[in-house]
């Protein structure tokens, strides 16, 4: 896996100069496109994570965690894993912090451990990926394809507390 | 977004002002340098990305790699413009492999060059919703986190988490299917 971006890196510059592509010139007008984007999805991001620090230092998710965790634990997620499971759309950084936590309270090894791990790889941030993927643009019915995603990644979750069990 | 923003703001504040009055301002300076690191670390990496695109579009490299993602793409989004399709199969390959600071730059881009073809709707929802549930096939942050800290078998969750991943894809294709409607042309 560590070969693939070299390797397509070299792929590129070597076919690009077959092809008589200005490097440079070519590169920079890339590089250029790179500076507007990121100043327009910049106020986006702010508020974004004004929200998500407000959402934890308030101690909302505390209060929603605890709110929920009867309800999950009907499905199969032990209530340990409620937060990870909560936290993990709104935030990569976020939840691996609790990922690590679970890993240092419970052991690398555990059952609880083990499903965290297949929870953070399978599902996905959501609100994240909605508000920089969109920042900006001029799609504005997220709402359909937010909740989809959000169903899909909780039966993930479900699905990754039964199957560490098993296996 | 606006009602859950406004909610969370007075809510938040709310508490805050009750529990630990001196927080407040620190919450939202906080907030707003996480987004600041974040931004340069996208600037630098969308330079990168963008530039390297270039190259890629100049040579026509990138129409030629994504001939070979075409039936899947095909089946996932419908009929596409063939600038917003290069994009796209970049960002597919990228996310199944895991190189997650790649993703980002080609799927706003694959967003941007899908929005400025009319009736894209159902492809930029189906975009979205395949970048949302993660089509990860190796989770190599967990296994290298698993191995530091003295796992016996780190490997072992590799199995588990691509069926649950798979589990994930499957289940927000099969329902931007049903829910949302494809264009007819």
């Amino acid at each position: 896996m560590k070969y693939f971006i070299p390797i397509l890196f070299l792929v590129i510059f070597i076919y690009s100069s077959v092809k008589k592509v200005k490097p440079y010139d070519s590169f920079v007008e890339g590089v250029k496109s790179a500076v507007p984007f990121t100043v327009s999805i910049f106020p986006y991001l702010v508020s974004i994570f004004i929200l998500c620090e407000l959402f934890e230092i308030s101690g909302i998710s505390k209060i929603l965690t605890d709110l929920l965790s009867p309800l999950f634990n009907l499905l199969g997620i032990p209530k340990e894993l409620t937060k990870l499971v909560l936290i993990k759309p709104f935030s990569g950084s976020g939840s691996l912090a609790v990922l690590t936590e679970i890993f240092n309270t419970y052991g690398v090894d555990s059952y609880l451990s083990r499903s965290a791990c297949v929870i953070y790889g399978s599902s996905e941030t959501v609100f994240y990926v909605a508000s920089v993927y969109f920042a900006g643009s001029k799609t504005k019915n997220l709402t359909k394809p937010i909740i989809i995603s959000l169903f899909a990644n909780f039966v993930s979750c479900v699905f990754a507390c039964f199957i560490c069990k098993i296996i | 977004m606006n009602a859950i923003f406004g909610i969370v703001l007075i809510l938040s504040t709310l508490i805050l002002t009750f529990t630990s009055p001196d927080t407040v301002m620190s919450a939202f300076l906080s907030g707003g340098e996480k987004a600041l690191t974040l931004t340069l670390k996208l600037l630098v990496v969308y330079s990168v990305w963008l530039g390297v695109f270039k190259l890629m579009g100049k040579s026509r490299l990138s129409e030629k790699f994504s001939l070979l993602l075409k039936p899947l793409n095909k089946f996932l989004f419908g009929k596409v413009p063939s600038t917003a399709n290069d994009f796209m199969s970049l960002n597919i390959s990228a996310n199944i492999l895991g190189m997650s600071g790649a993703t980002t730059p080609m799927g706003i881009k694959s967003i941007r060059e899908l929005e400025k073809h009319p009736n894209t709707e159902y492809a930029i929802a189906m975009f979205f919703v395949i970048n949302a549930t993660s089509v990860q096939v190796i989770p190599s942050s967990v296994l290298a986190l698993r191995t530091s800290l003295g796992s016996t078998s780190p490997s072992d969750i590799i199995l588990p988490t691509i069926l649950a991943t798979l589990l994930s894809s499957i289940i927000g294709v099969l329902l931007v299917k049903t829910f949302i409607k494809k264009p007819k042309r």
